[in-house]
């Protein structure tokens, strides 16, 4: 049974679209990452998730469960961290902590440890937390427990390198002790250390679901070569590659996918330097909001993190 | 999880309790320890009164002399305090949860836990209930406290009489707000509309008894039903009045929860 499953959710706001024919899987232990521009329906898909929302059509459902007719049922499995929590002002963070804690089956204090962890005050009231500090209450608050599933909606918004850091291990943690993570985010790289697959989402309509390796494979990356001699003019006709500048010795080309036949040609050429640019998930992503077309364009990968 | 939410929502009306608490504390003490100069100087006020025309006493609620109790409570707690401070805690309190809560963000972080929707209003509203509860007593205990120290003579026994009725008067309001809180999901449309509904039915009660053909306007104002003086004039509960409040109570708290159930919530 899969720990989520969207088949064909559509959640209209009257005449405006939220989302539209959404459908996807996220298989229990998986980190699925949710990734789209302001707007896209990131939020409206979380809501109908968490039973906030009650879709329009086609149906959602968490560990079996509908989240929208049996979301108690469903949320008894889950850990849900929105974007910008807003905790009560006036009380402190261990006091909302153990309120929020009972309401999900834990004993008082569970957030302690986490709480020392990241170095979080709980005894300070909430409204004179800085920005970065309550974002630590919600991370505590969506680690303090074992629910099989947690539902992260931008996390790390506010946090320092530190403790972005610190996210990630517990990322890394949860999902060795076989948690199941749903995360939307605009911090692509995070995205792209923490999860196993991605799923991208415009204007309403999710455009791919992929693994990140397949994502990263299968979009064009920058070849900067540096030849002790001029090449003969067919050595880089390969299918999968596109040469966009020649200067005589200095080659600079764009290769989609596999590597290994440009690698074998390369190999018999004198070559005095090469740098290849692994594309980051930011250039996918990227890729389908500028080019409106998944997967295209030789103008997608930049030539930062080239590796040599 | 019920004791946990109630035990959250008690503890958030703490200040407000305590402020309001406070207030009609403090106005019941000073307007018990005026009642005596009134009684003793009865005659000289009931001849400055008559001066006045018979309508416009009768629309704050000065059917009588001044110095009769309960024509003394009406006019001064029943008429006056307490239908301010009724639409203020039942406003605060009946949007706190859904509207002002959806509008701040908070109400995502108990409702992804494992509690129902109707549990947690329905708790939410037993916290409305608890605190309603205790500023209709305070307002009632501030009065005769005062009124023993300065010998008022007030019928202590009739005058908790009241309490009851205040509560459900309060109740009424803070169900009307539940209600309206949880449709519009908003606490500005909800604060305008209680404030609004309240001003209105006051001019109709007013009216009403300005002009004798006009005063069945003053059936459809719960402020009528409010002002009965027969249970501290007569020892008689007003159950007519206490009915009609408990019930309203009651059918909007009852509604905002069945919509709750099934209420999309975006702010």
């Amino acid at each position: 049974m899969p720990a989520i499953e969207l088949s064909n959710l559509t959640r209209r706001y009257g005449r405006r679209r939220g989302v539209v024919d959404v459908s996807f899987e996220v298989a229990e232990g998986e980190a699925f990452g949710f990734l789209g521009p302001n707007g896209a329906g990131k939020t409206t898909t979380i809501r109908v998730l968490m039973g906030f929302l009650r879709p329009s059509e086609g149906q959602a459902t968490i560990f079996g469960h509908d989240c929208w007719r049996e979301a108690p049922l469903a949320h008894r499995d889950v850990a849900f961290v929105g974007s910008d929590p807003a905790y009560l002002g006036d009380m402190p963070a261990a006091a909302q902590l153990d309120v929020l804690g009972h309401l999900r089956g834990l004993k008082p204090g569970a957030w302690r440890r986490l709480a020392e962890r990241l170095e979080l005050d709980p005894t300070v009231p909430i409204r004179k937390l800085s920005r970065g500090n309550r974002q630590k209450v919600a991370v505590v608050q969506a680690f303090m427990g074992t629910e099989r599933l947690l539902v992260l909606d931008e996390p790390t918004t506010g946090l320092d390198p530190v403790m972005q850091r610190e996210f990630l291990a517990l990322m890394a943690e949860a999902r060795a002790a076989g948690q199941t993570v749903f995360l939307s985010s605009h911090n692509l790289p995070e995205v792209e250390r923490c999860c196993d697959r991605v799923g991208i989402v415009r204007e309403g309509r999710l455009v791919d679901v992929a693994s990140v390796q397949a994502l990263l494979a299968s979009h064009w990356r920058a070849v900067n070569l540096v030849l002790g001699s001029v090449p003969a003019k067919d050595v880089f006709d390969l299918p999968n590659v596109r040469v966009l500048a020649s200067n005589g010795q200095m080659v600079h080309l764009m290769i989609q996918g596999e590597v290994n036949e440009l690698l074998r040609r390369l190999a018999a050429l004198d070559v005095r330097d090469v740098s290849i640019a692994t594309p980051d998930i930011e250039d996918v992503f990227l890729g389908f909001y500028e080019d409106q077309t998944p997967g295209a364009g030789p103008n997608v990968a930049a030539p930062a993190g080239a590796v040599r | 999880m019920i004791g946990t939410v109630l035990r959250l929502e008690l503890r958030r009306s703490r200040s407000l309790a305590i402020w309001l608490g406070i207030i009609v504390l403090a106005y019941g003490a000073f307007i018990a320890a005026f009642y005596p100069v009134i009684r003793d100087n009865a005659k000289l006020i009931d001849d400055y009164m008559a001066v006045f025309p018979k309508g416009m006493l009768a629309a704050f609620g000065m059917e009588g002399t001044l110095s009769n109790h309960g024509i003394f409570f009406n006019t001064y707690i029943a008429s006056m305090l307490w239908p301010i401070i009724a639409a203020i805690a039942g406003t605060i309190l009946g949007t706190r949860q859904v509207a002002a809560d959806l509008e701040r963000g908070f109400i995502e972080l108990p409702l992804a836990t494992r509690i129902d929707r109707a549990r947690y209003l329905g708790t939410g509203i037993a916290g409305q209930v608890v605190v309603l509860a205790g500023l209709s007593l305070a307002v009632v205990v501030g009065v005769l406290v005062v009124g023993t120290v300065v010998n008022a003579n007030f019928d202590n026994a009739r005058f908790l009489m009241e309490v009851p009725v205040l509560f459900l008067f309060a109740c009424a309001l803070g169900g009307t707000a539940t209600l309206l809180s949880v449709v519009t999901l908003s606490r500005s449309i909800t604060a305008g509309v209680v404030a609004g509904g309240l001003l209105a039915m006051y001019l109709l009660d007013a009216v009403s008894r300005l002009q004798a053909d006009l005063d069945w306007l003053g059936t459809i104002s719960v402020f009528r039903y409010l002002r009965s003086t027969s249970a501290i004039d007569q020892g008689v509960m007003p159950l007519g009045p206490m009915m009609l409040f408990g019930a309203m109570a009651i059918v909007t708290w009852a509604l905002a929860v069945w919509i709750f159930r099934k209420r999309d919530l975006v702010a």
